[in-house]
């Protein structure tokens, strides 16, 4: 029975009423999906009697490779953004969002990004003739060389003038570039003196100020970037704003941030969208890189309601996604599926429980180290998300997951997470407290009771409820308060011990600056440490990867000793996909996710 | 009755202020819409975030801001409810709240006047015929449908119906319904006949489910509305002067018993659209419920305010109508 005819049917019913049947289109609900190719196409790849690693089965032993297999030309693939992006570039504050990063990778070309295992960065090299090179120290100067036959979707070469034009929108007011440019963020781009080009605009050169160094250099203009890439500098003359001219520039920003980009100096193309439903891409046809996307279509369709996933995937509305919270029903549900693949792993957001030390209690580093040491993180993990991830540790850096080169344990040695009460009143007791029946003093005075704040989800409640039971156990006691509003919270100072999440990155030379130096607004918890301020500033400014990460691994044990902040665990994150489409795999380096490769997704071959 | 109607309208302008003053000052207090801004991280530069502030008229006090809201006077042209204009959003410059809620209204009207005529036709049919079987098996039938999904979560009840659509299905080999959305995501092949009935396709789920609780309601109003009725004294009286059973109940009792279906139904359209939040967050339409839990989650004010205006205006005029319709339908029932 054709679609049409059997609503008519069915209305009848309903309704009551009476009315002719019609004929309409019906399409297959078993097959590859909407408009998707058949299954009998033929591989185009030269792979495509290369062993397939079909599923997610290798993803821990090879993170970049996983899932990878030929592809079939042609088909339609449907990937859900869980939360709508605000606006059409990513410099924005508005359209400042993982969401859009997603929904526009592979429309501005970007210089290179983390692969999947976060140990290996991975230079564009369809943008780039060749990896970019450090070419002083000082001041700190760096080229990215560019390819020939790079272009933008209507012929025009990419080349320094964009990068020019992305770094002049980057930064703030003050330097002089644009006016009426919003950057969510221009430290990075403040840092640098100029960018120009050379080599008739092949080769960009960029020389940071006096004084500055950048270990993470190789980073800009990267998808990691907070354009997600580089703007057509072009365009602007096409709508009539000078570049050269402050005031203009901040219009083209705007006319970005308002317009839907039919440009493209990636893989894909926007072929239509909007903000609020779907964004669909197709293949550029002046795509200049080695391997070509073969999908047709490229759809990201937004679904803010996780619910409403599990039956359009039964229903082949959607084929995949890598939403960025865990939700263990969902992963549950997605487990038992036999025609989807599901992966469940650490993301690149770790949960923690900080002290605000604007709480007189919290003054003294024994109490804190006490608190820290009887409660129990790997129960806490367990409980909270081991029933859809068994697999899931106890975070034990504040700067590096257990999976990067630079990872140093630093909480284990100090004891604290282990759970350890004993321990805990023991140290309490030589720091003067005294356990009085069910409640702590000192010098007789009560301690406590704390606010522990957190907004409210399944994983914090059931933190907040675990951290609670251990401070009763301790004879302290807490109230739990949840909250809609954590910035607020957080930048208020209205807790006393809260839980929330910071976003990791293989970038990381800035996170201990931002995370604990004195006069750094994100140390919500008031923590002052002249070394720790030492290290985080040389941490930001070191001349490599290496020392950056030797600076923030002092900083972070110094942190973990005096017991500022106790890592929980690394947020686990899932993607899904449906089983007729490879190399499809999470990057949990990259906030874009699974969507990092997004040219490379295909039907499978057959 | 025009009179009246004037009175009413005028009437209801202070009531609709006094609501937009306690619904500005409640969002207000609520939250700091650029708190994620001003603690995002990387930081973000003042004069960015100064910008935010004067784009959305936070750098005024509260009370300019509603007086700005409500005249427009002082304003950069973009706010003035009186000049029909909703004021910024928080999702930048390019989001007009006026044109989203016109869009978005069309959206969700599409969905509950279908739903609302469904749901009154199979109410009335339901309603009757179980007064008229009264403690039959239909009636006991009917009436625990009606409870069923009177006693249903809505969100539920649509979860429950979106599954049915799929296993339908799968049962057929085709996509007969869709369970997110109100269209496909890429029509642009689409003939016009495949437009329509790809919409038909989407509409079909959410319908239903806004039916059965609509419907649920009415139905047990029609019921006890149509028993009073029969069990009247002018309605035994026609049946001893020997009218037949069909006419006594068309003309004589179904008329008298549809003047509080008719009343309640204009008051249902109000619920209706509110009630459509539910639906329009499973199913995944783009309409005003919505656009009103995007405005809440973002602490959009002046989004909100127009949602909010709006839904009030609605019930205003719905109690209106309802109770000229009263007088419509009832002749012992004047307004001078």
């Amino acid at each position: 029975m054709s679609r049409t005819a059997t609503l008519v049917a069915l209305g009848m019913l309903v309704a009551g009423c009476a009315t002719g049947g019609v004929e309409g289109p019906g399409e297959d609900v078993d097959g590859p999906g909407e408009g998707a190719a058949s299954a009998e196409a033929p591989a185009t790849e030269a792979a495509a009697d290369e062993a397939a690693s079909a599923g997610f089965g290798d993803c821990d032993e090879a993170p970049n490779t996983c899932n990878e297999g030929p592809r079939a030309d042609g088909g339609s693939m449907t990937w859900v953004l869980n939360t709508r992006p605000g606006s059409w570039l990513a410099i924005s504050p508005e359209g400042g969002s993982v969401y859009t990063l997603q929904a526009l990778h592979g429309i501005y070309p970007h210089t290179g990004q983390w692969e999947p295992g976060g140990d290996e960065y991975r230079f564009n090299l369809d943008l780039l003739a060749a990896e970019p090179h450090l070419v002083s120290e000082d001041p700190f100067t760096f080229e990215f060389y560019l390819r020939e036959d790079a272009v933008w979707s209507d012929g025009t070469p990419i080349t320094a003038d964009d990068f020019i034009v992305t770094w002049k929108m980057s930064t703030s007011e003050a330097e002089g570039h644009c006016v009426g440019c919003r950057p969510r963020s221009s430290v990075a781009a403040d840092a640098a003196a100029s960018v120009e080009g050379s080599a008739d605009g092949r080769t960009v050169v960029i020389t940071l100020k006096e004084g500055e160094a950048d270990p993470e250099w190789i980073g800009w203009f990267s998808a990691h970037s907070i354009q997600g890439g580089i703007v057509p500098a072009h365009l602007a003359a096409e709508q009539g704003f000078d570049v050269d001219d402050p005031e203009q520039l901040g219009q083209y920003f705007e006319w970005l941030n308002e317009t839907m980009p039919t440009f493209s100096g990636g893989p894909y193309i926007l072929v239509e969208g909007d903000l609020e439903n779907q964004i669909i891409k197709e293949p550029n046809p002046n795509w200049y890189g080695d391997d070509a996307a073969t999908l047709d279509t490229l759809i990201m369709r937004i679904i803010d309601d996780e619910g409403s996933w599990l039956p359009a995937l039964a229903n082949r509305e959607i084929h995949g996604g890598s939403p960025p919270q865990f939700n263990e029903d969902i992963v549950r549900q997605l487990q038992e599926r036999t025609d989807v693949y599901t992966r469940v792993g650490p993301g690149p957001a770790w949960e923690h429980l900080s002290f605000n030390l604007d709480n007189p209690w919290f003054q003294d580093v024994e109490l804190r180290r006490a608190i820290f040491t009887a409660i129990d993180t790997d129960d806490i993990a367990q409980r909270t998300v081991g029933g859809g991830f068994p697999d899931v540790q106890p975070r034990t850096n504040h700067i590096f997951s257990s999976t990067s080169p630079h990872h140093i344990d630093v909480v284990t040695p100090t004891g604290q997470g282990s759970g350890d009460v004993d321990a805990a009143l023991a140290m309490l007791e030589s720091a003067g407290y005294e356990l009085d029946g069910d409640t702590l003093r000192r010098d007789g005075e009560q301690v406590g009771p704390f606010r522990l704040r957190s907004t409210s989800t399944t994983v914090r409640n059931t933190t907040m409820e675990l951290v609670q039971a251990t401070l009763a156990r301790l004879g302290i006691a807490a109230t739990i308060e949840t909250t809609d509003d954590l910035g607020g919270m957080l930048g208020g100072g209205d807790y006393d011990i809260a839980q929330f999440g910071w976003s990791g990155s293989p970038f990381f030379a800035n996170g201990a600056n931002q995370f604990w130096h004195s006069e750094s607004g994100s140390n919500f918890g008031g923590y002052a440490n002249p070394e720790v301020d030492e290290l985080a500033t040389r941490a930001a400014n070191a001349a490599s990867l290496e020392d950056a990460a030797e600076y923030a691994n002092q900083a972070a044990a110094i942190v973990a000793d005096e017991a500022y902040v106790l890592p929980i665990m690394d947020s686990p994150v899932y993607l899904f996909v449906a089983d007729e489409y490879v190399n499809v795999r999470d990057n949990p380096s990259s906030s874009l996710r699974g969507v990092y490769n997004n040219e490379e997704w295909g039907l499978a071959a057959q | 009755m025009v009179a009246y109607t004037a009175r009413r309208l005028i009437a209801a302008v202070p009531v609709l202020l006094a609501a937009s003053l306690l619904c500005f000052v409640l969002i207000d207090i609520a939250g700091d819409p650029l708190a994620d801004l001003r603690l995002a991280d990387p930081p973000v530069p003042e004069e960015t975030i100064e910008a935010a502030e004067r784009h959305l008229y936070r750098d005024r006090s509260v009370v300019e801001r509603y007086v700005l809201w409500t005249t427009g006077i002082n304003g950069r042209g973009d706010i003035g409810l009186l000049q029909g204009r909703f004021g910024p959003s928080v999702r930048g410059p390019a989001f007009d709240i006026g044109e989203q809620i016109r869009d978005r209204f069309l959206v969700t009207l599409r969905l509950v006047v279908i739903a609302l005529v469904m749901a009154i036709g199979l109410a009335v049919l339901t309603g009757v015929f179980s007064a008229m079987r009264q403690y039959s098996t239909v009636d006991y039938l009917l009436t625990f449908i009606g409870f069923l999904c009177l006693a249903m979560p809505t969100f539920w009840l649509a979860a429950l119906i979106k599954e049915g659509g799929v296993w339908v299905n799968q049962q057929v080999g085709h996509h007969i319904f869709y369970t997110i959305g109100a269209a496909s995501a890429d029509t642009r092949a689409f003939t016009a006949w495949e437009s329509f009935t790809d919409a038909a396709a989407h509409l079909f789920l959410p319908t239903m489910a806004l039916m059965l609780t609509g419907y649920a309601q009415l139905s047990r109003y029609q019921r006890t509305s149509m028993l009073e009725v029969l069990d009247s004294d002018y309605i035994r009286l026609a049946r001893a002067k020997g009218l037949r059973n069909g006419i006594v109940m068309r003309r004589h009792a179904l008329r008298t018993a549809l003047i509080p279906m008719v009343t309640l139904s204009a008051l249902l359209v109000a619920g209706t659209i509110d009630g459509a939040i539910l639906i329009e967050r499973v199913f995944q339409w783009r309409g005003l419920g919505d656009f009103f839990v995007q405005a809440v989650s973002a602490n959009d004010t002046y989004a909100v305010m127009g949602w909010l205006m709006l839904s009030g205006a609605i019930v205003v005029v719905a109690n209106l109508v309802a109770d000229l319709l009263y007088a419509v339908l009832d002749p012992r029932i004047r307004y001078e």
